[in-house]
């Protein structure tokens, strides 16, 4: 049986990504620095979430503040199951994730539904309510002393290929929701679902499906993230920061952009480590102003300034329908 | 049923408690939710800066009274402060943004910057730490149906019924009221009219900016704050707006009323966690999105 490229996939994407990974793939065996290597590591995990992020609130137009609620889910599921019932790490992984993504369902299903910012507003409430319970639900969480992983020989090092596989898995998935017929279907969504729905686009089931995948992706990386730090604790995994954070990347790197998500998270990553280490009391803040201004000057964020930029080195180049928004 | 037996085996005295604290819990809901309620009616933007406009409210009267002046009288000061607060709001950021259902995505973003950066304020200026407001009149309680009641939670609930009845007043009565009721309606036949519908905008901004700083600073008289404080409160707050549709007092009223027992009764569940307590409004909030997404009493703008 001879596999067929769908028309959607340009060779160039596809030579591109396995390029970037092959290169990332091989750099730890040529430098020997740790932090250089753990901080690549965290990177690739923030750039599968970010990702994972914005096939909702990009794609399909519905901003999420609490998708903290499917980390931790996927990270504390992920954990059980290792430590009760001694499934294989990556089994684990993937069950976590199933069960997170599930869990978005719960409660977005019956909020997507609706028109307006409802399911924006619901997603604050999610995020709140599921860090109380974890917080105060010991057996499942281990409360506020949190959850112990099994340390393997080498895990850490390790993991630096799960991760760059996560991150790279999260890549063609953006790629393909954005540029499979799925893809045309949530732009038509998200311009008028009752356009979309007059032409025969299932509303409700894209945006369903959207919601599961970005779930389970962003519970996979909770569990990823535990397996990295070997230690859980319900207040990092369900924290308000985490979910602003992925906020945050995809609006900075271009929200309903295909990779600008992932370059957000690197520099979120980055501004990060730098602020947390200088200004621990304004990186909120920042953040904040960077987020109003990217809103108000450039709002398809550093993906819309390259595209700017782009645009007036060569104007004979048409860039459009990268981004897809209004 | 262990815990149904005990709850209907509660005394008369102690469901009689529960009640006076729902109803006086409510009037503060009422007042928190009208300013979202308002904004979210007339501009249709829902203003995520608003529980960070509530926890601004608190630490003004907190630092108001810290320099000696009555929380009651601080009303005043802060919501016309916070009312221009909000008029500056509109008219530097969100009056840039698009309208519409493009605008939406992009005004939850920009107001919710907004609100990171009141947190971050906050967080600098007064720390991290719980602060509380306390005066002298904090502990004094009068006895109302045999129950005792804090003098304090009554005056609140006694501020919060007679703002209810100026916003009332004000939408019904008055020409400005009328021109926002026509605004929420229809923007466009106003300008047809002659009512300045980018002037009603920055009012109603302002507006409900100023009722949000007035019900934080009313709150803060009742409970410990910090910078955090808020984001429950903004959940409250649109749980009472989806319950009880958008802008009528009566059904903000009702709706508040309905929040305020949700959350007082379970309390007398014994061995009912209090942390859930968070959670009930976020479950009556998904319940009635699902079963009556219009709001209890259906949809009605303003009035």
């Amino acid at each position: 049986m001879k596999f067929r490229r769908p028309p959607w996939v340009k060779p160039r994407a596809v030579i591109g990504l396995l390029v970037v990974c092959a290169v990332l793939a091989i750099g730890p065996l040529l430098h020997s620095d740790v932090y250089i290597h753990n901080l690549l590591t965290l990177t690739f995990i923030g750039i599968a979430a970010a990702l994972a992020w914005n096939w909702l609130g990009g794609y399909v137009g519905q901003v999420s503040f609490g998708h903290a609620a499917m980390f931790g889910v996927g990270g504390f599921v992920s954990a059980q199951l290792e430590l009760k019932l001694g499934f294989p790490m990556l089994i684990a992984w993937v069950s976590g994730g199933v069960i997170a993504g599930l869990f978005s369902l719960i409660w977005g299903h019956p909020t997507l539904r609706l028109r307006g910012p409802y399911f924006s507003i619901a997603t604050i409430g999610v995020g709140e309510a599921t860090r109380l319970v974890g917080t105060y639900w010991d057996w499942f969480t281990g409360g506020s002393s949190g959850l112990s992983l099994p340390m393997h020989h080498n895990l850490k090092f390790t993991l630096y290929w799960y991760a760059l596989g996560l991150a790279a898995i999260a890549m063609a998935m953006s790629y393909a929701l954005r540029r499979s017929s799925v893809g045309l279907s949530l732009l038509a969504i998200k311009s008028d679902v009752d356009a979309a729905s007059d032409v025969g686009v299932s509303a409700t089931r894209l945006q369903d499906l959207v919601l599961f995948l970005s779930g389970a992706m962003i519970g996979v990386c909770g569990a990823s993230y535990g397996s990295y730090f070997s230690y859980i604790e319900p207040g990092d995994m369900f924290g308000f920061d985490r979910s602003i954070s992925w906020v945050l990347t995809g609006v900075i790197g271009g929200i309903g952009t295909i990779a600008g998500p992932a370059l957000g998270a690197v520099i979120f990553v980055l501004l990060r480590q730098y602020l947390i280490a200088s200004y621990p009391q304004l990186y909120l803040g920042l953040y904040g102003i960077l987020l109003v201004l990217v809103i108000l000057f450039e709002p398809l964020g550093l993906t819309g300034l390259a595209m700017r930029v782009l645009h007036r080195a060569r104007p004979d180049l048409a860039v459009t329908g990268v981004a897809g928004e209004d | 049923m262990r815990h149904f037996k005990r709850v209907v085996g509660l005394k008369l005295s102690r469901i009689v408690e529960l009640i006076i604290n729902s109803v006086l819990l409510a009037g503060l809901y009422a007042t928190m939710a009208y300013g979202l309620g308002l904004i979210y009616g007339v501009l249709r933007i829902v203003n995520l800066a608003h529980g960070g406009v509530i926890m601004a409210g608190a630490y003004a009267g907190w630092y108001l009274h810290e320099l000696g002046v009555d929380p009651y009288l601080s009303l005043v000061p802060v919501g016309v402060a916070s009312f221009f607060l909000g008029v500056v709001m509109y008219r530097g950021l969100v009056y840039r943004l698009p309208r519409g259902a493009a605008g939406g995505v992009q005004s939850l973003l920009l107001l919710f910057g907004l609100w990171l950066i009141l947190r971050n304020i906050a967080y600098l200026l007064f720390t991290g730490n719980d602060q509380t407001l306390r005066t002298g009149y904090s502990t004094k309680a009068v006895t109302l149906a045999g129950e005792l009641v804090s003098v304090n939670r009554m005056a609140v609930f006694a501020v919060a019924i007679l703002i209810l009845i100026i916003l009332h007043i004000l939408l019904t009565q008055t020409y400005v009221g009328k021109a926002i009721r026509a605004v929420a309606q229809n923007p466009d036949s106003c300008t047809l009219v002659g009512i300045r519908v980018e002037r009603i905008y920055s009012l109603t901004f302002g507006l409900g900016t100023a009722l949000a700083a007035i019900a934080g600073l009313l709150g803060a008289t009742l409970f410990p704050f910090n910078p955090g404080f808020g984001s429950s409160e903004l959940l409250k707050s649109f749980v009472v707006v989806v319950l009880g549709g958008l802008g009528s007092v009566a059904g903000t009223a009702i709706a508040a009323l309905i929040l305020a027992v949700a959350e007082v009764f379970p309390t007398a569940i014994p061995g009912f966690p209090t942390y859930l307590t968070a959670a009930v409004g976020f479950v009556l909030l998904v319940l009635v999105l699902v079963l009556r997404p219009g709001g209890l009493f259906g949809q009605r703008v303003l009035g």
